[in-house]
């Protein structure tokens, strides 16, 4: 039972990040920002930093595919961005300690450095015609508030839960 | 210098950058329907959606309701002033129909563009990347949507169907930029004005119609409804209201702002619009005989 755990929380992250959509009041949507939630990049990014880079990069891959399919429908971009992104924080933690402090920042950049990438990605293909300064102030800066304040609330959970993970493969 | 070149990483990421490319120019293309795997995670996620979606939305609604309460005595007086606009506007509203009718009748005009019949859906998802704002509803092929078709909740116009699996359907709201995305829709102004609906300027949230004359005379407040002409979307569904005017890139037509009628976020209840007159199929009605078409 305890090993569907992580999955069921990531289909759980999955699922928040479409009700926290549908659920935030519409005054907040109505204005001209626009909030995104990446809640599941910052537990992807958690997952790297505590539990291992490979649980990272796999738990990208599945469900940056999932994502792709089932929210955007354009297949490749959150699946090449997820497990990317988490490539590259995993490198980035073999020179840094892990720290929560350190860890939530890491994951506030990889969201930051998603929500841009995904953003040039959109450019190309032609999906928006935001240009990037009003991209920025409209888009990305409210989004990375946002993003803030659940990793703020969500990392000492995410901390725990993970370390219980690593705790239990290792016992494995 | 060659151990750059055989760095397995760097092969790596080419390869997944290939294949990135790969995947995003197959799912960009003009797609008929969607590949069998994605229907089938597509509708199993739909299921655990729905089953979340369902009671989160419930208790959203009570907290909303509450809200609500507070501002009952102010709305109770204002209703109450409509309501006796609302017994004059009914009859007037038989009449009408009924003339209508019996004009139509006398005509020997039996279908109309302007008729559909709803189907019932409830969102059970949203997008929450927002560049392709979409929403994934509880009715699908089974209930006999198909793609294309228009999507409106009481108040108007919200999108069209992208995709369907069997049991659920993904809906493109007008709000997202999509070249393809163009609808014919008239000004209803003293004298019709024919333009299309393409573009979204997010930052204003705000519908472009464009193609507009150029020296016809538009105000504030205008109503802009769907033509039916597109072939796709039934007639005069309402879309928004013209809130400015301006001249476009060469000054030979103009471009109206439009503040969409519907609110394109708080969506729970839309409805699917099936048109009952079938479209002609050009390249079918090109391949008949040609007398046949003379006749109506």
């Amino acid at each position: 039972m305890i090993r569907f755990l992580l999955p069921a929380l990531f289909a759980f992250l999955f699922i928040l990040e479409s009700l926290f959509v549908e659920l935030l009041p519409a005054e907040l949507f109505n204005s001209d920002r626009i909030l995104v939630p990446h809640f599941l990049m910052a537990g992807i990014l958690f997952l790297t930093a505590y539990l291992s880079p490979k649980h990272g990069i796999l738990y990208g891959l599945i469900f940056g595919l999932l994502f792709d399919i089932v929210y955007t429908e354009i297949i490749g971009i959150y699946l090449f961005m997820f497990p990317f992104i988490a490539y590259l924080a995993a490198n980035m933690m073999r020179i840094l300690q892990t720290n929560i402090l350190i860890v939530s920042i890491l994951s506030l950049l990889g969201i930051a450095l998603l929500e841009v990438g995904v953003y040039e990605l959109m450019l190309l293909i032609k999906i928006t015609d935001l240009d990037f300064s009003t991209y920025v102030k409209i888009r990305l800066v409210p989004t990375l508030i946002l993003n803030l304040a659940f990793i703020i609330l969500a990392a000492y959970p995410f901390k725990k839960q993970f370390e219980n993970a690593a705790d239990r493969l290792r016992n494995d | 210098m060659p151990q750059f070149f055989f760095n397995k990483r760097l092969i790596m990421l080419l390869v997944s950058i290939i294949v990135l490319v790969a995947l995003i120019g197959f799912s960009l293309r003009e797609r008929e329907e969607l590949t069998w795997p994605e229907q089938f995670i597509k509708d199993s996620t739909s299921w655990v959606q729905s089953v979340v979606s369902r009671p989160a939305n419930y208790i959203a609604g009570l907290v909303e309701n509450l809200q609500d309460l507070q501002n009952t005595y102010q709305e109770n007086k204002e209703l109450k002033k409509r309501v006796d606009d609302m017994a004059r506007l009914e009859a007037k509203v038989y009449s009408l129909e009924k003339e209508n009718e019996e004009l139509q009748e006398i005509l020997d005009k039996k279908e109309s563009l302007a008729d559909y019949e709803p189907i019932q859906a409830v969102r059970i998802a949203r997008s929450p990347e927002r560049w392709n704002e979409l929403i994934i509803i509880n009715k699908g092929a089974s209930n006999g949507i198909e793609k294309n078709m228009a999507v409106i909740t009481s108040k108007g116009l919200i999108g069209k169907i992208k995709s369907t699996t069997p049991f659920s359907a993904t809906v493109q709201l007008i709000s997202s930029i999509d070249p393809t995305n163009r609808i014919s829709a008239i000004l209803q102004a003293d004298k019709p004005l024919y333009g299309t609906i393409e573009g979204y300027d997010k930052k204003n949230e705000l519908l472009l119609l464009k193609g507009l004359p150029y020296n016809a005379e538009i105000e504030k407040g205008q109503n802009v409804v769907t033509t039916g002409m597109g072939g796709i979307f039934p007639k005069d569904l309402p879309i928004g209201k013209v809130v400015k005017v301006v001249p476009d890139q060469f000054g030979l037509n103009q471009t109206a702002y439009i503040k969409p009628e519907a609110n394109l976020y708080d969506l729970e209840h839309v409805m699917v619009v099936k048109k009952s007159m079938i479209s002609v199929d050009i390249e079918e009605s090109l391949e008949d005989s040609e007398g046949e078409e003379e006749g109506n």
